[in-house]
């Protein structure tokens, strides 16, 4: 036992010294990443590393935190209702717009890649534009309006389909629906992009390969060639869906209003810029960031070993 | 080995031998006759398409007429104008139909049909994407139409999607309400254009170099820093604003353009795509050069660089359109240094008197990103074709 770990350690510091004089052998590499790691881990890795930290503390900027252990926690859990809420709100959001974002963005990208180049070109334009168009969103508070104006009232109204205008952005029962959809718009993204490139890639012979193999439509040729040859893509594509789909923060606070009706449109985020920047409990609001993380990371970690899987 | 050589030719030679069995036989039609048939039914569909249109926006303005004459609503626009107006409106349903029709004979009848595809599958398909497309543009094109409104016409009932009178008051507007502010609007556009130079330049630097060593050596620890890059693309700068401030706060740069700038330097998304597009480079570059005695940093600049220039455009439009719609509200305090953005949206938050403005800032903020977008389209997609995630 003793010369089984003796010979293990003495493995791993051979491997060590090896990697330790490789690791000089190149330092230049370290010389040209170590600007973007330093700034990587001063604003990426240590922000999250303290967020931890402070999220076991009690902590409002002007006193040194104060550790609480779990007491953040707890009070999460068993008394802030407004973050059960949030929760709630977080989760039906995400569990609406990830999935149907992600596959109506690579259904699209796949209809789209058929195209000649010059209608593909506008098509890309035109579904990716709201992602990227800033603050567009806001054009939706316009058309969601509450009054006889809203274009969308004003549709229901000449049509009689309801009396009086409906308060879209006011009232509980109508905002968490309106948000979805504004997202649901705004879903075409990054991973949108890199489906579209990415089906441009795939082999061409696959698809004459599988025609002489017995494919008989489209639908066979997507499960059996496109899938398959496109999994990286979907993998990032997923990374890119559940970071859309869970941090949503500014579509809530511009149409919905901050803080909206009867919290019905308070999200993590949302719960999360309010302790932090508006009540300054940033040990509080920290919590509420690890809370996010963990979710994220275990989201990220099945979807990712779910998607390994298609097409094999 | 040559095994595997051989069978890959004779695979071919059968799919081929196939493929003209099956066209000899009837199976596969390529007759041009079966072309026309299906010209004179869509042409037949679109022209319906097209005539209904057309009688229904005659009857729109014929019913706003009768509104007018009986008095019932008030005369908003003159007679004259309203001849043009129509004659405008048909000539536009006219034009857009026949690009319609043309786009759709392009797309569905071409001369040979890909194998797998049914005609009545892509018709379907392609019908549906027409109308989510519609249905993706209508904010965009409602956010236009609204910011070209006069007055009347944005509280007008009901409302509609195109000016009648297109105004560009609201911008003049616009530039009204941002010239009474305390700091000029110049300065706030000077703010954005700075950080997002500033932002975007370093980004472009810092993430190349490192995503050069990361791509292209094997040194202790790369594999364990790229995967850790690779987690960080989840977390977006929400989750992390805060620790961030209280980072900020004891560097001292809580209220400089540094607390948006720096940060913006060690986006992930920029070196994950940056390393992903340098891996398709080949090795004998770098090679050559290094046996030609260049040194890592001169094989970096004008080798390496000048070979990846789309990625570059890539970054830099995430980069851009990141920094360009940057508010920076939570580290940023004086009035002078704020962005644009966020003079902007406090305007949007000025309510129903200023709609027309607000809608004039949603063009004037989404034109920047979305024409970036277009002039670079092509690059980015030959760069996001290497984005994917290898196991």
């Amino acid at each position: 036992m003793q010369s089984t770990f003796g010979k293990y350690l003495n493995l791993k510091k051979q491997r060590a010294a090896y990697s330790w004089a490789r690791a000089k052998r190149m330092k230049v590499c370290y010389l040209f990443l170590a600007p973007y790691a330093i700034l990587f881990t001063a604003f990426v890795i240590l922000p999250i590393v303290t967020s931890i930290y402070y999220s076991f503390t009690y902590y409002n900027i002007l006193e040194p935190p104060k550790f609480i252990g779990f007491q953040n926690y707890v009070n999460l859990i068993l008394q802030d209702e407004v973050f059960l809420t949030a929760v709630r709100n977080t989760f039906v959001i995400a569990v609406i717009t990830g999935p149907i974002g992600y596959i109506l963005s690579f259904l699209f990208a796949w209809f789209i890649n058929e195209l000649p180049r010059w209608i593909r070109t506008i098509a890309v334009v035109v579904f990716y534009a709201p992602s990227i168009a800033s603050n567009a969103y806001y054009i939706f508070s316009i058309i969601f309006r509450g009054d006889a104006y809203g274009y969308l009232n004003s549709f229901l109204l000449q049509f009689g389909l309801v009396d009086s205008p409906l308060l879209f952005l006011l009232d509980p029962k109508y905002i968490l629906p309106v948000i979805i959809i504004v997202i649901l718009w705004m879903s075409m993204g990054t991973g949108f992009l890199s489906f579209v490139a990415g089906l441009q890639g795939v082999d061409r012979s696959m698809y004459e390969a599988g025609y002489v193999d017995g494919i008989r439509n489209r639908w066979q040729e997507l499960y059996h060639i496109t899938l398959p040859s496109m999994k990286p893509m979907l993998l990032f594509g997923a990374v890119m869906s559940i970071t859309s789909s869970f941090n949503v923060c500014d579509v809530p606070r511009a149409l919905a209003g901050y803080p909206s009706t009867d919290y019905a449109a308070r999200t993590i985020v949302t719960h999360l810029f309010d302790y932090g920047f508006s009540r300054f409990e940033m040990g509080y609001a920290s919590a509420i960031a690890t809370v996010l993380f963990v979710v994220m990371i275990v989201c990220n970690k099945v979807i990712q070993s779910a998607l390994r899987k298609v097409g094999t | 080995m040559s095994e595997n050589n051989n069978q890959q030719p004779q695979k071919w030679t059968r799919a081929d031998e196939l493929h003209a069995q099956r066209v000899r036989l009837g199976e596969i039609r390529e007759e041009e006759a079966f072309n026309k048939k299906r010209y004179a039914l869509i042409a037949g569909i679109v022209l319906l398409l097209m005539i209904a249109l057309i009688l229904l926006a005659g009857w729109r303005i014929s019913a706003i007429n009768q509104n007018i004459i009986s008095g019932s609503a008030e005369k908003l626009f003159d007679q004259d104008y309203e001849s043009v107006y129509l004659f405008g409106r048909v000539v536009l349903i006219i034009l857009a139909a026949g690009y319609a029709f043309y786009a759709l004979i392009k797309i569905i009848a071409p001369k040979r049909r890909k194998p797998n595809r049914s005609f009545w599958g892509d018709l379907g398909i392609y019908v549906m994407l027409a109308i989510v497309a519609v249905a993706m543009a209508f904010p965009l094109v409602f956010s236009i139409g609204s910011a070209l409104k006069p007055l009347d016409e944005l509280f007008r009932f009901p409302p509609t999607v195109f000016p009648r009178r297109p105004t560009l008051d609201n911008f003049s507007d616009l530039f009204v309400t941002m010239g009474q502010s305390w700091v000029p609007f110049s300065r706030y556009l000077v703010n954005t254009v700075f950080i997002t130079f500033a932002g975007t330049f370093g980004h472009v630097v810092i993430a190349s170099m490192a995503a050069f060593v990361l791509a292209k050596y094997n040194f202790p620890g790369s594999k364990t820093f790229f995967s850790i890059v690779v987690t960080a693309l989840m977390f977006s700068g929400y989750v992390t604003g805060i620790p961030n401030y209280v980072i900020m706060s004891r560097l001292g740069m809580i209220d400089t353009y540094w607390a948006i700038i720096l940060p913006a330097f060690a986006a992930p998304i920029g070196l994950f795509l940056m390393k992903q597009f340098m891996e398709g480079l080949p090795d004998s570059l770098i090679e050559a050069a290094h046996l030609d005695g260049a040194g890592e940093f001169r094989i970096f600049w004008s080798i390496i660089m000048p070979n990846v220039k789309p990625a570059w455009l890539t970054i830099i439009i995430f980069s851009v359109q990141n920094l360009w719609n940057t508010n920076a509200s939570t580290v940023i305090y004086s009035e002078q240094k704020k962005t644009l953005v966020y003079a902007l949206q406090q305007i949007q938050a000025g309510g129903i008197a200023r709609t027309g403005q607000a809608a004039a800032v949603t063009v004037v903020v989404m034109v920047v990103p979305i024409t970036i977008f277009i002039l670079s389209q092509s690059r980015i997609l030959e760069t996001m074709a290497s984005s994917g995630l290898k196991d």
